[in-house]
């Protein structure tokens, strides 16, 4: 029976990677297209979707849990819409709002459905991740833009205004209440310019963390929050932004130094790979 | 029958804690998108594969199917998924299959399909290259154990076969026979199946005759598990559980490229899970030793 195990090990991983090829390529059938009308809820979050015409669909959705899937999302909104599943990725929208009219491939050749999300009220950034992994809550927007599939994607217009009239207390006090650990950075950086305007803005920041979560609960907005918002603001904050995996994507805020789960891969990466160059030597060398 | 006395071998790990680690080398290189996780479990496994790697063991045809079918994936995914941002070349649309757009991205995640194809190879490459081949069937669990022989005594045919049909299509040709058409390979096919009958049923008799089925299998000496072994299977299983854990927790553990590449994210105690399966390359193999003088039992199987 020589040779057995060499035959199984090559059968073993033949069928492992089969296994994993075929699961990454599987696709499965979109969402079934439904529609629903915003209304009141807990949260509120804008959907928009830009054609390649440039024309617009704007639409505030409510919901009623503390976090919503952009599917849920997009689902709730009316928007008509379809997509297949791309095994981690997640759900990839493949036509909406009948652009393009048919399709046989998914994502298009020439243009697909971009995803972006902006997170309380932010710019809009790129997902690297399907709309069944992007999880949104009060105050974000999920955005969709046909565009061609060389180059990088354009966003769509600014959320700004779209879910104002829904909630406007949770929308500020989120806005006020995300930027603290940003806060504490712009003090860092900005300490020597001004020191009491940015000490003010952290505490006034820091405090609002607390503060949101009565306000945001309240259906009249509460002048403390306003008051930190406008201090967030004046400190040139940018609300806090994190897609899942998308937070290291390309649309990432800038961090500050050495990410430590690279330091310590690369640390590993290089012993091991010395240290197999060295096994790899010293076999070369012991041979006749 | 006369038992052969045990003959002098390295006391390496234990054969199931070969098999455990193998495993768990795999679901973790598989379960993942990430390259950084997936090029790490193959640096380890590649470690352990050199460091155990017996004198005369040739690694080249390994060598060869790693580059070929990682090679493989990544040209697949290349030519085939034409999506991504970085357009690199624009073949033409109407090429069936491979027309479009070809991209950076799909390149990158080509990759990566075949890192994984990499890491899982290298994974179960000790099986075969480091195991003997009564090793890898004494670390089967009890019930599988029969299973296990039966099936590798199948894919033992299999090389049986193609020797047979080479003698027999070179013995007809001797007698003037050649190819004309798929009616004359009668003359070949049926000798060839005629003959693989008879060596299954004479294998079968063999294995019967040295009890194969009488109970369980047996050995010159009872398998021992050091604390070596242990500290390996505890090191896998616990790499495996980290992963799995992570994944369930909602920890981002893959990576996928489009429709933009970007850094993959790392997660510190995912990568010192898989550095916990580089073990065995530290665990050093301990000097040849003389045997422990071990009654002989029987020997069936």
């Amino acid at each position: 029976m020589t040779g057995l195990p060499g035959r199984l090990g090559a059968v073993l991983a033949l069928t492992a990677a089969a296994l994993s090829v075929a699961a990454l390529a599987s696709l499965a059938p979109g969402s079934p297209l439904i529609s629903k009308c915003a209304g009141a809820g807990l949260g509120h979050a804008a959907v928009m979707v830009e054609h390649a015409d440039g024309s617009v669909i704007t639409r505030c959705v409510s919901f009623g849990t503390a976090t919503v899937t952009g599917q849920a999302l997009i689902e709730s909104s009316g928007v008509a819409w379809s997509g297949q599943t791309f095994g981690a990725y997640g759900v990839a929208v493949c036509a909406m709002d009948s652009e393009p009219l048919h399709y046989t491939t998914c994502p298009g050749q020439d243009s697909y459905w971009a995803i972006f999300v902006s997170r309380g009220g932010g710019a809009w950034q790129l997902s690297s991740i399907g709309i069944s992994t992007l999880t949104l809550t009060d105050g974000d927007a999920e955005g969709f833009r046909y565009v061609p599939a060389a180059g990088t994607p354009a966003s769509p217009p600014l959320p700004a205004g779209v879910c104002a009239a829904a909630s406007p207390t949770a929308a500020t006090a989120r806005q006020a209440a995300t930027p603290t650990a940003a806060a504490v950075l712009a003090t860092a950086t900005t300490a020597t310019a001004a020191p009491p305007a940015t000490t003010a803005a952290t505490a006034a920041a820091t405090t609002a963390a607390t503060a949101a979560a009565t306000t945001e609960a309240s259906t009249a907005p509460t002048v403390v929050a306003s008051l930190l918002a406008i201090a967030g603001a004046t400190t040139g904050v940018a609300p806090a932004s994190s897609v899942g995996p998308a937070a290291a994507g390309p649309s990432q805020s800038p961090r500050s130094g050495v990410d430590p789960g690279l330091l310590v891969a690369a640390l590993a990466g290089g012993g091991l790979g010395g240290l197999a160059l060295l096994r790899l030597v010293a076999a070369r060398r012991r041979a006749p | 029958m006369i038992a052969e006395p045990p003959t002098e071998r390295s006391p390496g790990l234990a054969p199931r804690a070969w098999l455990i680690w193998s495993l768990a080398a795999v679901t973790v290189a598989l379960s993942t998108d990430n390259p950084v996780y997936r090029g790490l479990v193959a640096l380890a496994a590649l470690n352990v594969l050199l460091t155990w790697l017996p004198p005369g063991r040739r690694v080249r045809p390994l060598t060869v199917a790693l580059l070929f079918a990682a090679g493989l994936a990544a040209l697949i995914n290349l030519v085939a998924g034409h999506t991504g941002a970085d357009v690199m070349v624009r073949l033409p649309s109407d090429w069936p299959l491979i027309g479009g757009p070809l991209t950076v991205e799909s390149l990158a995640y080509g990759g990566v399909l075949g890192l994984g194809l990499a890491a899982a190879l290298l994974a179960v490459a000790p099986l075969s290259l480091v195991l003997e081949p009564h090793d890898v069937v004494d670390a089967m669990p009890g019930p599988l154990e029969r299973t296990g022989i039966a099936v590798a005594t199948s894919l033992n045919l299999v090389s049986g076969f193609g020797r047979t049909f080479t003698e027999v299509s070179d013995a007809q040709r001797m007698r003037g026979w050649r190819p004309r058409g798929l009616r004359s390979w009668n003359e070949v096919l049926v000798p060839v199946v005629l003959t693989a009958i008879e060596d299954s049923v004479r294998l079968a008799e063999a294995m019967e005759a040295r009890g194969f089925g009488a109970g369980r299998r047996t050995s010159y000496a009872a398998a021992s598990r050091s604390r070596r072994d242990l500290a390996v299977v505890g090191a896998a299983l616990g790499a495996v559980g980290l992963f799995i854990g992570l994944r369930l927790g909602g920890a981002a553990v893959d990576w996928y490229p489009y429709p933009t590449l970007y850094l993959p994210p790392i997660n510190p105690a995912l990568v010192i899970g898989c550095l916990a399966l580089a073990l065995p390359s530290v665990a050093m193999p301990a000097r040849v030793r003389p045997p422990a003088p071990a009654a002989p039992r029987s020997a069936n199987g």
